[in-house]
């Protein structure tokens, strides 16, 4: 038998292949998907938490909680959503410990509903407008947003997530909404 | 209606909001008064541009992301590989009779990857061994999940993998192999560009192992 020449890295392999390997204990394997979609996790907790604070605890926790649920996963292909699904969590269940601290969430009430006309007119192109006007929301309202949005969770999931009534996070969702429309036009 | 709806020149009627869930209803099914309203459907466009922009958002940071300096993925790395999963212990040949010898499910399932991966020509994802690996002599059945490179013969490069899988565990364990089987779920081109995933291959291949 003439082995052909190995030419193949594990950077280069599969989402399913890694996720596989990876369940069956591949460490190497493991951290390829962890240097894949580590920016992405980052990110997507930034943005739910609204701020760099946490983020590499949320993200490191993640990855723990993914290498121990790995087995379970039984389409590896779905490892990116499902990675993000559990940031998601880690990420809301920060917010939850940290408003069971402290009483006031003042970053939130401080806050204007309805942003400044114009707020965003110094933005370069419509995805930084979106992304500049997104920031400026209260936070409640970036959060519901990301997690439908860029998550894909449904009222539902992010009631039960967040521990509001999925009538708030229609109203978030709504304000969210309206907001933003707003900032595209004004942009234009 | 609020003022915003009123601002969004003539919604005839309709709501930003009742439009937002059309649009989660994937327009269907189709309502004319929505369809039939110049105002709604330059609405709905914005909406649907908005929406289209907000997901891309986070893939958008992550790309600009600083890179992050590999301490700290190699702390975490550490803490979950003294996690090592074991699984089941599989008895090996003691070399007297008050000593017990056994290899774990694990390590086996790394003979397997390494022994695949390095026949050439596919890559090994997920393993499993199919019986009581615990009991000498029960028959087991091993299930490999596996890509195949472009260009490859499948079923020979299958074939050379399942020689040299089961040379290595014949050599290395003492397991009673009933059979190898590897599925070819997806075909990759040789060189892999880092944005665009690879499309599925039409279908996967099964290619079930004879009976050794």
């Amino acid at each position: 038998m003439s082995a052909a020449p190995y030419r193949f890295s594990l950077e280069d392999a599969d989402d399913r292949i890694l996720a596989g390997r990876a369940a069956d204990g591949d460490t190497r394997a493991f951290e390829v998907l962890a240097r894949r979609y580590g920016p992405l996790l980052r990110a997507y907790a930034r943005r739910i938490l609204g701020s760099n604070n946490e983020v590499d605890d949320v993200v490191q926790e993640t990855l723990i909680t993914a290498w121990r649920d790995l087995p379970s996963l039984n389409d590896g292909s779905v490892v990116k959503s499902w990675l993000m699904r559990i940031a998601s969590h880690k990420s809301i269940d920060r917010i939850r410990a940290r408003k069971n601290h402290v009483d006031v969430d003042d970053v939130d009430a401080a806050q204007p509903d309805r942003l400044s006309p114009h707020a965003v007119s110094e933005a370069t192109s419509l995805h930084e407008a979106v992304s500049q006007a997104l920031a400026t929301l209260p936070l409640d309202q970036q959060r519901c947003w990301v997690l439908r949005e860029v998550g894909e969770h449904s009222y539902d999931e992010i009631a039960e997530q967040m521990g509001i009534p999925a009538s708030t996070v229609r109203g978030l969702l709504s304000r969210a909404r309206r907001n933003l429309m707003t900032e595209m036009e004004a942009w234009r | 209606m609020t003022d915003f709806d009123n601002e969004y020149d003539d919604l005839d009627g309709h709501t930003i909001d009742e439009l937002s869930d059309y649009l989660d209803r994937g327009r269907t099914p189709l309502d004319p008064s929505i369809e039939g309203s110049a105002g709604c459907r330059i609405a709905l466009n914005s909406l649907e541009r908005l929406r289209q922009i907000s997901k891309s958002l986070v893939e958008v940071d992550a790309a600009a992301e600083a890179p992050r300096n590999d301490d700290w993925l190699g702390g975490i790395l550490e803490s979950i590989g003294r996690e090592a999963r074991a699984g089941r212990d599989i008895p090996l040949l003691p070399p007297s009779p008050r000593a017990t010898l056994s290899v774990t499910e694990g390590a086996v399932r790394g003979l397997i990857r390494a022994a695949g991966d390095r026949a050439g020509g596919l890559i090994i994802g997920r393993c499993r061994l199919d019986g009581d690996v615990t009991v000498p002599g029960t028959p087991i059945t091993v299930s490999i999940d596996a890509s195949v490179f472009w260009g490859e013969r499948i079923g020979e490069t299958v074939d050379r993998a399942r020689e040299a899988i089961y040379s290595a565990l014949l050599k290395h364990t003492e397991l009673t192999i009933a059979s190898i089987d590897i599925t070819v779920h997806d075909v990759y081109f040789a060189q892999v560009s880092d944005d665009q995933p690879d499309e599925p291959g039409d279908g996967s291949v099964s290619n079930e192992g004879d009976v050794l």
